[in-house]
């Protein structure tokens, strides 16, 4: 008879999918963006917009005007465009390029997840934030309008889809435009100044070049026109504009997709090397 | 090759710069020392290893499956990067968790792993203090805390040793060979040669993008026999045993640094070492220690460098 130790051996562990594994990562880098710059952004956003909304479905109540033309005052003027492109840089600079730049992207890439899990995760953290500023204010605002009996619960539920319509439009282009941007380089600041520079730079020459040359076709690649159309489509009111909302609907959702490509495209090309 | 890490001409190239010069190697089980100078290659084939290099030519594979690419395989790998980098805004038990899950724990799981491997490196009682304030040692240990908390098959550690204070090393040292111990298979980097050394005997040494040797230690070393080994004695007339020890064929010179200390240069240490208790007793000579002063990782090294050139 022979005696001899135990031998313990670790059963099989059951992992989670793929989808909860990048779930993982989205939950750490949704919180990982909640600092000072883009908490500020947020919260001017939702402050201005709200005001703003609030203020003129009063007035329209008053002057017995068209709700509906009210909620959908505050895209008339390029500045929601320019709040959310504060948000889309102070969020979405850094969410590539602070990983690449200190190359903690090892950390994550060397685990069993794709590349393609990485950036989604990355494109889901920056898109809620976005998502955040470019829908839940307007959302807001109905609600309050309705609560304070300016507008019939119905009028109010309308104004949250239009916001919801335009909101995440747009969240999907500026998520595209940020992490593309943000792979280029290995500073956040760098990105958060491409990210401002290319979109306000676009839609200045674009707005130029087009009233030089007539061709309204050209407004596509202007976000702030896009968006007033988009925006006249969503709560129901006339276009006046050139823009057709549905071509604009499909060059923002199209552009935002193919800067997400460019993005993975990007990453993975890129090698972390040495220091 | 059927190793742990089969490595075969591979070659990776930083533009103009080559990183690794058709890098050949077979990393066996337990642990394996991967031993070079600074800029010799050891991080560039840790990040090839690790998946996030792509070599531009050769065959790299770990634990069967090749190197490149982030495929399932993965679980069964832990790598410790040599960079200080990691998520500062997490606390050290955060950064472990995210990782585990990441691995494809569930929440459950992955913290009760987090809370084994921060005890495992000495860290339970910072693992909620934010990684920015982390020391230098204490984030090479929490980086080795997520290198293990999955319990990979090959653990890939650059570097592990770096900045971690002596009661850490030896820590950490200690962790090591437990972990070879329970069947888990160790490539460990280091610059700090007699660290390695204290580790294993399984060395691969590289330089300038090659490996210039590998296998045991003390048969690489019995390998040189082009250069004569160094052995230093202490001896109360160190003038008797000189004149004794020259008439060995195999004893190219005598030295006497001091006055007390005998170095010879032997062409055969084995020889010398079997023979020189026999030559003690018959002659009645006093020799109070015997140290091999060479027979060391610097050494070893310094000579195979030497030879290539």
């Amino acid at each position: 008879m022979s005696i001899s130790a135990p031998r313990y051996v670790q059963g099989p562990v059951a992992r989670v999918g793929r989808t909860f594994r990048t779930l993982a990562i989205v939950q750490r880098e949704f919180f990982r963006r909640a600092t000072w710059g883009p908490l500020f952004a947020v919260a001017l956003t939702w402050f201005i917009v709200i005001i703003d909304t609030v203020v003129s479905v009063d007035f329209a109540t008053v002057s017995h005007g068209s709700v509906r033309s009210a909620f959908e005052t505050i895209y008339e003027s390029a500045f929601w465009d320019l709040l959310l492109l504060i948000v889309t840089a102070t969020v979405g600079a850094g969410s590539l390029a602070d990983d690449i730049g200190s190359r903690s992207i090892t950390l994550y890439l060397s685990r069993p997840i794709r590349l393609s899990d990485y950036l989604a995760a990355k494109a889901s953290a920056t898109g809620s934030w976005i998502l955040i500023a470019a829908v839940g204010p307007g959302c807001v605002a109905a609600g309050i309008a309705a609560a304070l009996g300016m507008v019939s619960a119905s009028d109010a539920f309308a104004a949250v889809g239009g916001c919801l319509a335009v909101g995440v439009v747009v969240t999907v282009f500026f998520t595209g435009v940020a992490l593309a941007l943000s792979s280029f380089t290995r500073r956040s600041l760098y990105a958060g100044v491409a990210i401002f520079g290319t979109v306000l730079a676009l839609s200045a020459s674009v707005g130029v070049i087009s009233g030089i040359t007539g061709n309204a076709d050209l407004l596509y690649a202007d976000i702030a026109s896009n968006v007033q159309g988009i925006a006249e489509a969503a709560f129901g009111l006339p276009s006046p504009y050139a823009t057709d909302p549905i071509a604009s609907v499909a060059v923002l959702l199209l552009a935002g997709l193919a800067l997400l490509g460019l993005a993975w495209w990007r990453l993975s090309r890129i090698e972390v090397v040495g220091e | 090759m059927t190793g742990v890490v089969d490595a075969e001409a591979v070659t990776k190239r930083y533009g103009e710069v080559l990183g690794l010069n058709g890098f050949s190697a077979t990393f066996s089980e337990g642990i394996t020392g991967l031993v070079g100078p600074n800029g010799a290659g050891k991080s560039t084939l840790f990040r090839l290893l690790a998946g996030q290099l792509r070599a531009d030519a050769g065959r790299l594979t770990l634990l069967g499956e090749p190197a490149w690419g982030q495929g399932e395989f993965r679980r069964r790998v832990g790598y410790c990067p040599e960079s200080p980098a990691l998520f500062d805004w997490m606390t050290g038990n955060d950064f472990v968790t995210t990782l585990l899950r990441v691995d494809g724990f569930s929440r459950t799981e992955a913290t009760e792993r987090c809370a084994r491997a921060m005890a495992e490196v000495d860290l339970t009682a910072d693992g909620n203090r934010r990684l920015r304030v982390y020391s230098k040692g204490m984030r090479q240990r929490v980086k080795i805390a997520q290198c293990i908390a999955h319990d990979p098959e090959l653990i890939l550690l650059d570097e592990p040793l770096n900045g971690v204070d002596p009661v850490g090393r030896a820590a950490m040292s200690a962790l090591m060979r437990q972990m070879s111990a329970s069947g888990r298979h160790l490539v460990v980097s280091s610059h700090v040669l007699y660290e390695v050394e204290r580790l294993t005997d399984q060395i691969v040494m590289i330089a300038n993008g090659q490996a210039i040797a590998q296998g045991d230690l003390h048969r690489i070393r019995d390998l040189i026999d082009s250069r004569p080994h160094v052995i230093d004695l202490e001896s109360s007339d160190p003038r008797a045993l000189g004149r004794a020890l020259s008439a060995w064929d195999h004893v190219v010179s005598i030295e006497f640094p001091e006055p007390w200390h005998l170095r010879v240069l032997t062409r055969s240490p084995d020889s010398f070492y079997a023979t020189l208790p026999e030559l003690v007793l018959a002659q009645g000579l006093n020799v109070q220690a015997v140290r091999s002063a060479d027979d060391n990782l610097d050494a070893v090294f310094r000579y195979l460098s030497e030879e290539r050139r």
